[in-house]
């Protein structure tokens, strides 16, 4: 398709709101009579409370209630049904009971004035506990494996006896440390209640979901309901589905007829708002002498909190990265006294795909091969877990013009053999990947009189570009101009819309827009046609719509709004809808990509950096070429974090967090930012959706921290299968 | 837990004389009170935001007598008298500063939060002799702030082009 918009570089829309401080994030509402509060965490991780000393909390200034579970409204369960769209991530209420699981869980939440007496008074509450012994600590602190989840199983072949009989293999355990997401605004939650109505104002990825979990645990009929969101401080998964802060907060506001305001403080989001959970990833590859693959078994281990079963697939990756005959995965899940997991950017498959390129790595060396050619030779052309084609595969070009770029034929594959002063270069690469969603999306689109057209979804813009990419879609379709479409999003009231999460909003927004625009523009046909309208009479299949005008075979040309006011009408709407379709049973949708790396260590001083990242990507179109791109070069940053910073630690003796902040828990900044360079490939994927595109959101962070852990071991000879390969684990002997 | 704040001297308030984004403002605030959430919660400027309270994240950064802090590190009673910058007082007329107008042209950021901090840093960094005008400087003196979207490459781009306005600016003025 020829476009005018989509696929050009855009500004972003709502650029001006955030440069400004106009942009209405969840944290910046303040209304009437409005409360505060303030959750008080466990101090402990495994036990049971058995007192709080509220008396003298209640009688310090400015306090209005103190809830725990001696006095905290029933409520109900979500049933946490992804089917139905109320999935939440904590499915146990607040103050439900008094047992302790985790360091951090809420045992009371104090609501108070100003903003100041509710953290004051919620330091102040002493509570007492009965610790039990035996607090389970992270997976990788114990040698337990859990319990087996044949859901999460695979197989296609014989891969046990396929391995026995390779001439060549490995067999290696590799380990990620749990992450914290650590998005800049902390979660947050604005309630109130207005009659019988709940309006809430929530920092969270997916309006639709919270708006009918709210619904079921108040027991609401789901019109009393809103849930706001205009602006996120950014999510990465964690504000995928609603915590218990929320909850707590909307009751308080229900018991108090008062509007509360919980912002977390960021110890607090840290331990109970979310991470990626600490996987164990046992890899067995075999192959010919050839390098072609013959067998590849994958099993993982991954844990999770004893309130929630939340499973991070971490084996999928190894089913239909590469072409072979031979497969199994399987998966077992471990409970331990940590904060609920939750998904985080590109949730399993990056954990996966990191286990699997460094095994990939790995084999290529016990072949003696180039890691590259080793890919090259195993290469997919159709899934091999659904037997359906790719509907559009560019992997190669993504591996020859990366490794053109990077100079990737001068690396010397010896260990330590290239050298720059001081430095050794280590030169690494890996296969990026990750699957390409769509969902039942609905959208309006209003052209109004005054010439402007708003186009509104209940998704949400988490700092993608979703507000852009819309625009662009209305742009594109009605040739109004930028300026003069108004995007609506975050707000549950309007027609539901995908969560924005799995890098599916794209794909499952636009579409359903592009229908609404085709609706409005039909019912403006309808009025055009009307008696006394300019095309009375005419056909209106016969009208086209172009430029903001209606015009008619004959030449005669009328603009939208004039047309409008002419029949004294403020607007016509239309509504859209989208849905994946019969697509999905003839081809299987992916993208993928590839990454180099080059990292720098200097053993005098026992200095490491990632230098320079060279990248390919195939997201199909991107729509807007500006937006995606920062995506994936965003990516990258975070996959450098994972690569050598970033780890949760908690004290294995009584399984609390201890790095609970933004200088303990180490994420990249700007001093550690490499040479970067990504390709973003422009092969529209019209087989997926009418506009092409897969999305991009968490693609461009798989496949990095495997790439820098080759290249590490290529500049070192150091093989570091635990991630974050920190600088102490290259200076052990 | 800290006697202050049980105390009942805990609730009385003092009163603060600002000058923000040009303007007087005086405000009636427990001693308690951080220049962040003062900011916030009583002038309603809520372009400045919190990351961290602790100084670690830089999203909280405002120019106080033209230094770039952070807000959440200082007191607003120890601001007595001052002049406080915020992003709100960063366009002047109705025309974005430079540094915006840069980063919305090298859409220097993603969901938008740590932005106004990023910015405030750019401002007083551009405006300070002490740090050098290459790439790798900048880098280092923008490490205050965190950008967990990642958008650091696009940060450092607008960045320099803003240093590229403002020079070429000062030229046409002298």
């Amino acid at each position: 398709m020829d476009t005018q918009v989509i696929g050009h570089r855009t500004p972003r829309v709502d650029g001006e709101n955030k440069l400004t401080g106009r942009a209405d994030y969840t944290t910046d509402w303040y209304v009437d009579n409005m409360l505060h509060g303030y959750p008080v965490p466990a101090s402990i991780s495994h036990g049971t409370l058995e007192a709080l000393d509220i008396e003298p909390v209640l009688a310090m200034p400015g306090v209005v209630a103190v809830y725990h579970h001696g006095n905290f409204p029933k409520l109900y369960r979500s049933p946490s049904s992804q089917a139905h769209q109320d999935q939440v991530s904590e499915v146990r209420l607040p103050f439900e009971d008094e047992r302790i699981h985790y360091d951090g869980q809420y045992v009371a939440m104090v609501v108070a004035e100003r903003y100041e007496q509710a953290r004051a008074a919620a330091h102040a509450l002493q509570a007492r506990y009965h610790q039990d012994s035996g607090a389970r600590p992270g997976l990788l602190e114990t040698r337990e494996d859990g319990r087996p989840l044949e859901s999460e199983g695979g197989l296609r072949g014989d891969p046990d006896s396929a391995y026995e009989r390779a001439p060549v293999k490995i067999d290696h355990v590799y380990a990620i440390a749990p992450e914290s997401h650590m998005q800049m605004e902390m979660h947050a939650t604005l309630a109130q209640w207005r009659d019988d109505r709940l309006i809430v104002h929530e920092s969270t990825q997916g309006v639709v979901y919270q708006h009918k979990a709210m619904a079921r645990i108040f027991d609401m009929p789901e019109e009393k309901v809103e849930v706001i969101s205009h602006y996120i401080g950014s999510g990465f998964g964690n504000k995928l589905f609603m915590w218990p802060h929320a909850v707590a907060t909307a009751a308080a506001a229900r018991e108090l007829g008062r509007p509360v305001k919980t912002v977390l403080s960021r110890q607090q989001d840290m331990a109970s708002g979310g991470n990626r959970p600490a996987s164990r990833q046992r890899l067995r590859l075999a192959a010919d002498e050839q390098g072609r693959l013959l067998s590849m078994r994958h099993d993982s281990t991954t844990e999770t909190s004893f309130v929630h079963p939340y499973v991070d697939s971490v084996g999928t990756p190894t089913l239909n990265l590469y072409a072979c005959d031979n497969a199994a995965i399987s998966h077992h899940l471990l409970e331990v006294n940590h904060g609920t997991p939750c998904p985080m950017r590109a949730p399993g498959e990056v954990s996966g795909i990191y286990a699997l390129e460094c095994a990939m790595d790995e084999l290529a060396i016990a072949l003696d091969m180039d890691p590259l050619e080793l890919r090259r030779r195993n290469y997919s052309y159709e899934d091999p877990t659904k037997g359906l084609p790719w509907s559009s595969k560019h992997l190669d070009t993504c591996y020859d013009s990366a490794a053109r770029r990077f100079g990737w034929e001068r690396r010397d594959p010896r260990v330590g053999s290239m050298r720059e002063g001081d430095e050794i270069l280590g030169w690494g690469m890996a296969t990026s990947s990750w699957t390409a969603g769509r969902q039942p999306c609905m959208a309006r689109v209003e052209l109004r009189a005054d010439g402007t057209v708003m186009a509104a979804c209940g998704t949400q813009d988490i700092g993608t570009g979703t507000y852009t990419v819309v625009a662009q879609t209305v742009a594109e379709l009605t040739g109004v101009p930028l300026d003069r479409v108004e995007v609506r999003l975050g707000e549950s009231s309007l027609p539901a819309g995908p969560l924005s999460g799995g890098s599916m909003a794209t794909a499952t927004t636009l579409p359903a827009v592009a229908a609404a625009v085709r609706a409005a523009i039909d019912e403006l046909k309808e009025v055009a046609t009307d008696e006394d309208a300019p095309f009375t009479g005419a056909d209106p299949d016969g009208l086209a719509f172009r430029d903001g005008a209606l015009a008619d075979e004959q030449g005669k040309r009328v603009a939208f709004d004039d047309l409008l006011s002419g029949q004294k009408l403020g607007s016509v709407s239309g509504d859209g809808q989208a849905a994946p379709g019969d697509e999905q049973n003839q081809y299987s949708f992916r993208s993928f990509g590839a990454h180099f790396v080059e990292v720098r260590w200097d053993p005098g001083i026992s200095r490491l950096c990632v230098s320079r990242v060279v990248s390919s990507i195939d997201i199909g179109r991107a729509v807007n070429p500006v937006t995606a791109r920062n995506q994936v070069e965003g990516a990258i940053v975070m996959g450098i974090g994972m690569g050598l910073f970033e780890k949760l630690d908690y004290d294995p003796r009584d399984a609390r967090l201890i790095n609970n902040n933004y200088s303990d828990y180490i994420v990249t900044s700007h001093a550690d930012m490499p040479e970067i360079d990504v390709e973003l490939l422009d092969n529209p994927d019209y087989a997926f959706n009418e506009f092409g595109a897969r999305g991009v959101g968490e693609i461009g962070l798989t496949g990095i921290a495997p790439a820098i852990a080759n290249a590490i071991y290529h500049a070192t000879g150091k093989r570091i299968r635990d991630l974050p390969i920190t600088i102490e684990k290259l200076m052990e002997p | 837990m800290e006697p202050s704040e049980t105390s009942a001297q805990a609730d009385e308030t003092v009163t603060v004389n600002l000058f923000v984004n040009g303007e007087p403002r005086q405000l009636q605030v427990t001693s308690n009170v951080v220049l962040l959430d003062a900011l916030r919660d009583e002038l309603h400027l809520t372009g400045t935001k919190k990351g961290c309270d602790h100084g670690q994240c830089g999203a909280c950064t405002v120019h106080v007598e033209g230094k770039a802090i952070n807000s959440c590190l200082r007191l607003a009673v120890m601001c007595e008298g001052q002049h406080i910058t915020t992003v709100e007082g960063l366009a002047r007329n109705g025309e974005l500063h430079p540094v915006q107008r840069a980063f919305l042209d090298h859409d220097a950021y993603q969901c938008g939060y740590c932005t106004p901090g990023q910015m405030m840093s750019a401002a007083a960094l551009l405006e300070d002799d002490r740090i050098a005008a290459d790439d790798a400087s900048v880098r280092e003196a923008m490490s205050g702030n965190i950008c967990r979207c990642g958008a650091y490459k696009n940060i450092l781009e607008a960045v320099q082009d803003a240093r590229q306005v403002m020079v070429s600016g000062t030229e046409g003025r002298s």
